[in-house]
């Protein structure tokens, strides 16, 4: 239903004389959490910038939050939250006068929003940091600064650019948990612009990815995980044997050294590995269901549109623990 | 316990009377109560009381107020700019700016401190030189040594320095342009903060000035019909001159990443044009050069609007009035396009 939507864009296009920088693409973001994906040049922050009503579409329309972009801009950047990935922050100032100053900029009465930003850097973590110099924050805590001159006016939707860029494994985590607590406990809308798969995949349910100015895929994450379901082995002995066995009989395996993930096709894809693993004497050791993460099926969407898959490590990335109890390759083992 | 203890009974004369009951304890165990316990099958544990609590509980709270409409957003860009010369929490203005502020300001009101005194002594010879008239007036504004030598240009450049290319160093064009703010609201707020800031020591201290000689010297209505006009066109002159030093100074800024570049740049031009054009007229005896220089235009155009004896009598004022007019319409047009460049998502 479009009244559940946030943003809804028709055949919108953006041209920059002969560059079509976006390309008729029909956008749904429902509530909740999405995530923006696709390679540098997709479009990405073309579409951000468009849909701020901050650049004029060339062609077609779009809504957020049921506004006209074309017409609408000021009233849109009112309702939205808009957190960059790059430097945005005055590094002599303090942060609680900085999100302060961000809240004014918006209209807010200046006592108003001197006690959002306590409350907003509270939130985001920093309450304890809020009277030092933004200049003497890590990259953690400026992101975290920035999330909450996004959150200050409470708004409906927080666009976050690159959120996570540059943290370490304790900020990143804070800085998911806090998008995920503003979608589930603020119940908030926000679309995250990431190129780091793993995050979108734990705070977003829906995702968009653009290619080249165009709409490549769009939907929910979950739904896009199942389309394409692998079983993952690890062979002792005999792994090019079996490899041969299983492609001579059709199915679709992909392989590195003793590792490899066959296409779910049927019920029987189980027993037929099985039978070709007794055909060539080669032993299974592990066996599973392989859920294919994000970056996983972004990949192979980047390989369908004609992208060069980075390496096999990427599409295959197993423990390195799991390959450790594969036979070496004198007792037969398959070459790595 | 305490069996044949009558705590009421009276003592008889040999009878040793306890301090306290006797228990059997001696005053070790009764005080720390060591033996108590000692036999018990049971086993105490202590158990550290576990901490329960969260050190940081993250708790999203909603906010049901109203945005102001545009004029309170202009008035934060304004207000950001202004306070922030006079107290922290604002743009943080460098010490050594606010420091040169100070000092230019207090050396602005020589004029009115000599006036005054001049006023309490009576000396008319003092007065002549310091008091108001057409040429204090005009000097107090556009006299070249040393306000528009050192003070004036000087203030412009450290202002303007870092107003728009801070924004775009620091990328905090982002915060202003992904909120409800035109890009003509931006730049017209910082040119009026910049601007504000030098009319505060240059109009400010000429009105001081004007008022000074007012109070101490008695002057009446007559006195100020007369002389007001002129007050007014050296203010004029004054506000020229403000305009004129922010629109190129912004410009310079738009322009650069640092705060160094638009200082130093808008200082050479004031400067480097007004001693080219006055090297050009005493080795070729031609002024025409003047025109390229910022100031010796605004000191052509405000001797001709305050009525001093002109010194760059060999063309017309309109002449430099039309220098002006460019100069501040090549100026706006970098700061506009250059302004309407800048990014939100990336600088």
């Amino acid at each position: 239903m479009d009244s559940d939507l946030v943003i809804k864009t028709t055949n919108l296009t953006k041209s920059y004389g002969p560059h079509v920088a976006l390309n008729k693409l029909n956008i749904s973001v429902p509530h909740g959490a999405t995530g923006l994906l696709g390679p540098n040049g997709a479009g990405k922050s073309t579409f951000l910038k468009t849909i701020l009503g901050l650049i004029q579409a060339t062609e077609g329309e779009g809504k957020v939050l049921g506004l006209d972009i074309r017409t609408k801009g000021d009233e849109i950047r009112s309702r939205i939250g808009y957190m960059p990935e790059y430097d945005s922050l005055n590094p002599d100032m303090e942060a609680i006068h900085q999100v302060r100053y961000s809240g004014e900029l918006l209209g807010m009465n200046p006592i108003i929003a001197q006690a959002r930003a306590h409350e907003t850097l509270q939130y985001v973590g920093l309450g304890e940091q809020r009277y030092r110099n933004i200049g003497s924050y890590s990259t953690g805590m400026k992101q975290a600064t920035k999330l909450a001159c996004a959150l200050i006016h409470d708004p409906e939707l927080i666009i976050a650019d690159e959120p996570s860029n540059g943290l370490d494994l304790a900020a990143r985590n804070h800085m998911i948990e806090t998008l995920t607590n503003t979608v589930q406990l603020g119940n908030r809308s926000v679309l995250m612009a990431s190129h780091l798969m793993d995050d979108v995949e734990r705070v977003c349910d829906n995702f968009i990815l653009l290619h080249k100015g165009k709409l490549a895929a769009q939907g929910r994450i979950e739904d896009l995980k199942g389309f394409d379901r692998e079983i993952e082995i690890h062979v002792w002995g005999g792994a090019s044997r079996l490899y041969e066995a299983m492609t001579d009989k059709g199915m679709s395996v992909r392989r590195e050294g003793r590792v490899m993930r066959i296409l779910h096709e049927d019920e029987d894809t189980t027993s037929a590995i099985l039978g070709c693993a007794a055909e060539v004497g080669a032993q299974i050791r592990r066996m599973h269901e392989y859920e294919a993460s994000l970056e996983d099926l972004f990949l192979s969407i980047m390989e369908n549109l004609g992208y060069e898959v980075k390496s096999s490590d990427d599409l295959l990335a197993s423990p390195a623990e799991a390959r450790k109890v594969d036979a070496p390759e004198h007792m037969g083992g398959g070459a790595s | 316990m305490n069996e044949g203890f009558d705590a009421d009974a009276e003592p008889k004369p040999d009878e040793h009377v306890p301090e306290a009951p006797v228990t059997g304890k001696v005053r070790l165990d009764a005080a720390w109560g060591s033996t108590e316990g000692d036999e018990d099958l049971s086993v105490q544990t202590t158990v550290a009381s576990k901490n329960e609590g969260h050190i940081f509980k993250q708790q999203y709270k909603p906010w049901e107020g109203e945005l102001n409409p545009r004029w309170m957003r202009n008035w934060a860009i304004l207000r950001h700019h202004l306070l922030g010369i006079f107290k922290k929490g604002h743009r943080p203005w460098g010490v050594p700016i606010r420091l040169f502020l100070l000092v230019v300001f207090i050396a602005s009101l020589t004029d009115v401190g000599m006036t005054i005194v001049s006023g309490l002594i009576g000396d008319s010879g003092l007065h002549s030189i310091w008091g108001v008239s057409r040429d204090n007036l005009y000097g107090h504004v556009l006299g070249f040594f040393p306000r528009n030598m050192l003070y004036y240009p000087v203030i412009a450049a450290l202002l303007v320095g870092g107003v728009i290319s801070e924004d775009r160093q620091h990328g905090t064009s982002a915060m202003y342009f992904s909120r409800p703010i035109t890009r003509f609201d931006y730049v017209s707020m910082k040119f009026l903060a910049v601007a504000l800031i030098q009319a505060l020591i240059i109009l400010v201290s000429l009105g001081l000035y004007y008022f000074a000689e007012i109070v101490s010297m008695g002057r009446g209505w007559a006195w100020i019909l007369d002389t007001f006009p002129m007050f007014l066109a050296a203010a004029l002159s004054g506000i020229l001159l403000i305009f004129t030093y922010t629109s190129i100074g912004l410009a310079l800024s738009s322009v650069s990443k640092g705060k160094f570049f638009p200082g130093i740049a808008l200082l050479s031009i004031v400067l480097g044009t007004k001693v080219l054009a006055f090297i050009a007229s005493n080795l070729f005896d031609r002024d025409i050069l003047y025109l390229l220089s910022p100031y010796d235009c605004l000191a052509h155009v405000g001797q001709a609007i305050i009525g001093t004896q002109p010194t760059y009598d060999q063309y017309a004022w309109t002449w430099s009035l039309a220098s002006l007019a460019a100069m501040n319409a090549l100026a706006l047009f970098v700061l506009s396009s250059r302004v309407s460049s800048m990014e939100v998502t990336r600088e």
